[in-house]
């Protein structure tokens, strides 16, 4: 067990800058996080065995970056200053799921909302918007004075009656239950993006 | 039964209620009770004290009061779609009939059968419905994976 999470550690390769010495290998440790105390210790020589290097291909050692994002960025600011885009469509995290939603389009909730009908809400946690020619991704959400999305209580009903029944066979047990769920239907009113984008 | 062998509709809204203007979809309200029977005394109560209440505060759905002898008291409650819905209140107390009458308040006249998505839209793509050749650069010959030359 110490043998394997040893193993695991000498795998955990840095960038590969020394290839000077062909039998020894260098193997990167474990960062150690800021509220542990023990200070970090400095890079091991490990000899080339069979096992100090994992078999898979090491990962490309930059990322590629993209060139022209400044580009990009000035580009959808002038496309939403200009409020130059049509229909937009979000994704929103609601009653733990989460939607792709647009304008004028019905959601069924499986619960009750402390909300009358008729009622307008604000949906805040936007996890991305997105137009015809762009789309902002948030990481994990936008923030709210990126996007508005905002719908109205419509109807607030109750599910059609459920069977819940249990049968143990040869013991003669059965239980039966109906269960009638609480359902909000909310439509999505208007979806909206601030004129200013930093 | 199971859904399969039961009706089901998908999600809808009575005439895109909600788009502009909320518009209550309950229409009228009829309370049929008895006079004197001992299974409408809840809703003898509710009469005295509730339902002029209810009344104000829905001011688009009218309310009729009808005693009627020797009758099951029961609440009619017809939508602006045309359904009617029938409820049977005998024995039931005053502030159960007023929660029952804000549940048919709230609810569109609307089958309650199984919803067969949680969802719909009139606009389902915006960037465009996917297929295989989108984001796919056009190429002869056969498609290999990328050789990465990476030590």
């Amino acid at each position: 067990m110490a043998l394997s999470r040893a193993c695991a550690r000498l795998w955990r390769t840095c960038i590969s800058s020394f290839s000077s010495h062909p039998a020894l290998v260098p193997a990167a440790v474990r960062l150690q996080s800021s509220s542990s105390g023990t200070p970090a210790p400095a890079a091991v020589l490990v000899p080339r065995t069979s096992l100090s290097q994992p078999p898979w291909a090491d990962a490309p050692a930059s990322v590629p970056v993209e060139r022209d994002s400044a580009a990009v960025v000035t580009a959808v600011n002038n496309l939403i200053s200009g409020q130059d885009f049509g229909r937009l469509f979000a994704v929103v995290h609601f009653a733990g799921r989460q939607w792709k939603v647009t304008d004028e389009d019905l959601i069924l909730v499986e619960n009750h909302i402390p909300a009358e009908c008729g009622d307008r809400i604000r949906l805040e946690k936007v996890l991305l918007v997105g137009a015809q020619d762009f789309t902002l991704v948030g990481r994990p959400l936008l923030t709210k004075d990126l996007v508005w999305v905002e719908a109205t209580v419509v109807e607030k009903t109750e599910s059609r009656p459920k069977v819940h029944m249990r049968f143990i066979r040869r013991k003669r047990y059965q239980r039966k239950r109906i269960i009638v769920q609480p359902q909000t239907v909310l439509r999505i009113n208007s979806v909206r993006l601030a004129p200013a984008l930093t | 039964m199971t859904s399969r062998g039961t009706p089901s509709r998908f999600l809808k809204s009575v005439l895109q209620n909600g788009v502009g203007r909320y518009i209550c979809q309950l229409k009228r309200v009829s309370i049929i009770f008895s006079k004197n029977a001992q299974s409408s005394l809840g809703v003898r109560d509710f009469i005295e004290e509730g339902v002029v209440d209810y009344a104000k505060k829905n001011p688009g759905t009218v309310v009729y009061v009808s005693p009627q002898g020797s009758r099951i008291p029961k609440i009619v409650a017809e939508y602006l779609n045309g359904s009617v819905r029938e409820e049977i209140v005998t024995s039931k107390t005053a502030p159960q009939i007023s929660e029952l009458l804000t549940k048919l308040t709230n609810q569109s006249g609307l089958d309650i059968i199984r919803i067969r998505k949680p969802f719909h839209t009139d606009t389902p793509s915006i960037q465009g419905q996917w297929h295989p050749f989108t984001n796919r650069p056009p190429s002869i010959g056969p498609i290999r994976p990328e050789k990465t030359d990476a030590h």
